[in-house]
């Protein structure tokens, strides 16, 4: 099965063209977009919303194209399997990217695929219903360190943003708190508003686009405050070692020539600066915060120390 | 503004000619891609959510809305005429449909159909409209406990469904929940029966599974029975309904549309559960249950007026709390935020004009699309005068084609090949596929529902009988279960009482 | 499968049925053997499939044991072109799609399943597969923007 799916991936993605001259780059050759989740996503609409920006500043076309699966190693495989000529981008997501390789064999090695530029940093947010008794993480801890096992926090599952924000709380506070996993977001929410759990995890993006008065946030996980919700402490600011940040932008493979990476680089900025594009990120909940991909790949080792750490509280629990 | 007045409001805004011709154009275009198989609404609107930028809001919102409950009518065409599920929701319409296309009397099955999806849609509109912010707190009120009892009593439903013995409906339900459980486990992130297969990782897509054993085996199936020259189905002896289907199909299609609009409420398997549970009522309540799965117009009038009113009354938490309860509404959900309009109550209260004129624009897509469907009866009649052996070709690409097209790979073209196998293998041990397929569908979130259930109440399973609407559901299973079971026992009692008497 | 010497007892059917329940059930109870099964409370991966497991096996014993007992009852008849030859074009197609662009897969499938069926007239077949490849080009591909390649290069 392995090489069946690799050859025709191989055959569709470099589909006979002849490696053009970097000087040339781009040509009006279609620069291919993979997105590693399906059409409809976060993912998937912010890149497809960037990419008119991408196109008209590059002077080609940019069509996406969806390889979702396997929360993302399809993609990340399609794409290492990519001709390195800066004609094939894809989706790159943290901290998924970083946490696959923990304790699972991977079909793509994780070094070959090199980050752009990040578009959004979105922090993690603990919510609870709009009359919940809780106002902050503490009052959270207070009746968990009285009532161990008695919170149930709905997560996405195991090893996900939230499951791992909240092991963090966990062995930062001495705490015992229920893990529920949900099958998306909104399930959870939903689960949340029919007060069937005590609280759940949301990215501020997501709770951003939830009707107000109907949740609160007790607080945010990214190292700074997001500029989606200036007015909520941060998990290190109530006394809380949690950090916990989805972070999505693009990726190339590493030996696309470093001229190419830079200028790919520069029209994602130069899109981010577009006040046109930002009202429309705006609208979306999307927290946009550029990062260069050498100060993105820079920022990643340390990250994943950390969650690997967090994954052996895992382990170690089972 | 009290509620006429609220209509009347959404009604303006629904018949400017702007709005109006999306709302056609959504309505066509779903219908289209209904018809082509394996093609989805959700990846569909997905490619035009972009497109909706440079719409107004409103508009772009009632093209996408039409273009879901158009693929709900289209769909069952394909059910009806070539036993083509294209979603989970039109698996009970290939039953009955099918076989009465086979006796000539596809023209009669659409219509049903067509009608019974209208009737449906028009009083799911009035129920959002009514009491759409009530209903939405009944589906919230549907905990992880709520849901476990819900699909317990949904999976002993379907053996009903089967004609065959229980025993082996009730073994398809298994291989079904099997199935379901593919993929990469929810809740540890355990890698569980992939064989090792990356592709396999997010589970086996519905459409794989209904394009196999539906599409594949039933083509193989034919062209072994006779080749491809001696497939025929009767001559059509009537293009319309009679009035005995008229008459037969009324109170189906009400019983179809009440739990429709309620089974809609719920996230996840509503629209399927609703369309398989209308069946298993109507075969339930008929005289004559034997007719069922033999070309009655009663089972494709329930299950066809239960997945149109579902489709419709997904809406409701969608636009009242703003949850979508499913991918579509999920998608839906971003064409809003594509706006900056965030679904919920306080759309409800500020822009009155944005939900009041989507659900008078749903009303006017299911009018429309009645008066788009009935003429193309006779069309699509036609199609199965076209020799099997230029069809079945045809059938074939568009097969293909759909499964590719969910997620751009071969891998799951390969195995909806190995599921045309198996489904082969199915027919030739008589078994039916249908349980199969709702067992696919609820399985997951029976496990899921279950497991929350203990972990919330920690281990202690008494919560089931503690809340209200689980025990009722429970009371309802056991019932059930003495109805399949009294009946036999009786009829073996009686059968051994005349051998004693003679 | 019905030939001469079949014995008078054994419904096939249901026996295939049997067979097939109990493969799919020891199949999955093999798969899942190293998962984690965990207790009531804190249900592990493997807990719910092999429950399912189980069963499946235990209604395959009962129907395979029911079938045993009764009349003979034979297999419809196997015919192994259809089945073969639909497969395979099937297979075939869904390789050449990504390989080969949209155009020259379904040209294959088309022709290539046309073969199932004897007695077929070239001149029809290759007008149909014509017919369809544009139909499905201009509506999947254009249309519908299905993200597949139309040509090999």
């Amino acid at each position: 099965m392995k090489t069946l799916l690799a050859l025709p991936l191989a055959a569709v993605l470099s589909a006979g063209f002849a490696t053009t001259a970097l000087a040339d780059w781009p040509t009006d050759r279609p620069i291919e977009l993979i997105v590693a989740y399906s059409p409809g996503g976060g993912t998937d609409i912010m890149l497809r919303t960037l990419a008119p920006y991408l196109e008209a500043d590059l002077g080609t076309q940019i069509p996406v194209l969806n390889r979702p699966g396997a929360s993302g190693e399809i993609a990340y495989t399609a794409l290492s399997q990519a001709r390195p000529d800066g004609y094939t981008l894809s989706s790159l997501n943290v901290p998924g990217f970083l946490t696959m390789r923990i304790g699972r064999k991977l079909r793509f090695d994780p070094a070959d695929i090199c980050p752009v530029a990040r578009i959004v940093e979105d922090p993690g947010m603990f919510v609870v219903q709009a009359d919940s008794p809780y106002n902050s993480l503490a009052d959270v801890v207070a009746y968990a360190k009285d009532h161990p096992g008695a919170v149930s926090v709905g997560t996405t599952g195991v090893g996900t943003d939230e499951h791992l924000a909240m092991l963090q709380l966990e062995q930062s506070a001495g705490i015992k708190l229920t893990a529920v996993p949900f099958g998306g977001a909104n399930e959870a929410r939903t689960a949340l508003l029919g007060g069937h759990v005590t609280l759940i995890g949301l990215n501020a993006g997501e709770f951003a686009s939830t009707e107000p008065g109907q949740i609160k946030a007790l607080g945010q996980f990214g190292e700074q405050r997001s500029t989606l919700a200036p007015d909520l402490p941060t998990a290190k600011e109530q006394g809380f070692d949690v950090l916990m940040a989805s972070e999505r932008g693009m990726a190339t493979r590493c030996d696309v020539p470093e001229e190419i990476r830079a200028r790919l680089a520069a029209s994602v900025e130069k899109a981010l600066t577009n006040p046109e594009f930002q009202e429309k990120a705006k609208q979306q909940g999307l927290a946009l915060s550029y990062q260069s991909g050498a100060d993105w790949s820079a920022a990643m080792p340390a990250r994943l120390e950390r969650f690997q750490e967090i994954f052996k509280l895992i382990k170690d629990r089972q | 503004m009290n509620f006429i007045d609220l209509l009347m409001l959404g009604f303006g805004e629904a018949m400017t000619l702007q709005n109006l011709s999306f709302c056609l154009l959504g309505a066509l275009l779903g219908t289209l891609i209904g018809v082509l198989p394996g093609i989805g609404p959700t990846a569909t609107i997905a490619v035009l959510l972009p497109i909706t930028f440079f719409l107004p809001p409103l508009a772009g919102i009632i093209m996408l809305a039409g273009i879901y409950y158009g693929a709900q009518y289209g769909g069952s065409t394909t059910a009806i005429l070539v036993n083509l599920p294209g979603e989970a929701s039109a698996v009970v319409t290939t039953l009955d449909g099918y076989q009465m296309a086979q006796q000539g009397r596809a023209g009669a099955a659409l219509a049903v159909a067509a009608l019974g999806s209208f009737f449906a849609g028009t009083v799911a509109t009035f129920a959002i409209a009514i009491a759409g912010p009530m209903l939405s707190q009944f589906a919230l009120s549907f905990g992880p406990a709520e849901y476990v009892a819900l699909m317990v009593f949904g999976l002993l439903a379907a053996t009903i469904l089967a004609s065959g013995p229980v025993l082996k409906a009730i073994g398809m339900i298994l291989v079904g929940l099997l199935l379901g459980m593919v993929g990469t486990d929810q809740a540890t992130g355990a890698e569980r029966l992939t064989f090792g297969a990356v592709e396999l990782f997010d589970g086996i897509d519905f459409i794989v599974i209904a394009i196999g054993l539906f599409g594949f085996s039933e083509i193989i199936a034919n062209l072994e029975r006779s080749g491809s020259e001696g497939v025929t189905v009767a001559p059509i002896t009537r293009l319309w309904p009679t009035r005995d289907d008229f008459r037969r199909s009324w109170r189906a299609v009400l019983r179809g549309t009440g739990l429709g609009t309620l089974l809609g409420l719920l996230p996840g398997g509503g629209a399927t559960l609703a369309s398989f549970s209308a069946y298993s009522l109507e075969k339930r309540v008929s005289r004559h249950p034997e007719q069922f799965g033999k070309g009655v117009v009663e089972g494709v009038a329930a299950p066809e007026a239960a997945n149109n009113a579902a489709a419709q009354s997904s809406f409701i938490p969608l636009l009242t709390l703003g949850i979508p309860s499913n991918n579509m509404m999920a998608m839906m959900l971003s064409a809003f935020m594509i706006h900056g309009i965030t679904p919920g109550p306080s759309v409800l209260t500020n822009q009155p004009e944005i939900f009041w004129g989507l659900v008078a624009s749903m009303w006017i897509g299911n009018l429309l699309l009645v008066v788009i469907n009935l003429p193309m009866i006779g069309l699509w009649v036609k199609l199965l005068n076209v020799p099997y052996r230029l069809l079945y070709p045809a059938i074939l690409l568009f097969c293909c084609i759909g499964v590719y097209s969910m997620n751009n790979r071969i891998f799951d073209v390969m195995l909806a090949a190995g599921f045309g196998l198996l489904g082969y293998a199915f027919r030739k041990a008589k078994c039916e596929p249908g349980p199969l397929l709702l067992g696919f569908v609820l399985g997951p979130l029976l496990e899921a529902n279950l497991r929350r259930t203990l972990l919330i109440e920690q281990g202690d399973p008494s919560i089931f009988v503690e809340r209200p609407i689980s025990l009722v559901m429970l009371i309802a299973t056991v019932a059930l279960l003495a109805m399949m079971i009294f009946p036999a026992f009786r009829k073996k009692r009686e059968e051994a009482f005349q051998e004693e008497e003679a | 499968m019905a030939g001469p010497g079949v014995p008078n007892k054994g419904d096939r059917p249901d026996l295939l049925t049997a067979a097939i329940f109990i493969g799919l059930g020891a199949l999955g109870l093999w798969q899942t053997s190293a998962l984690d099964g965990g207790t009531l409370a804190m249900m592990g991966p493997g807990y719910l499939p092999r429950v399912v497991c189980g069963l499946l096996i235990a209604i395959g014993l009962v129907v395979g044991f029911n079938a045993m007992r009764r009349e003979a009852v034979a297999i419809d008849p196997i015919k192994l072109r259809p089945v073969i030859v639909i497969t395979l074009s099937i297979v075939v197609f869904a390789y050449a799609a990504t390989h080969a662009g949209f155009v020259l897969a379904s040209l294959f499938l088309i022709i290539a399943g046309s073969l199932a069926d004897p007695g077929g007239k070239w001149r029809t077949t290759l007008l149909l597969a014509a017919g369809l490849t544009l139909f499905g080009a201009l509506v999947f591909v254009y249309g519908l923007g299905v993200q597949v390649p139309l040509w090999p290069f």
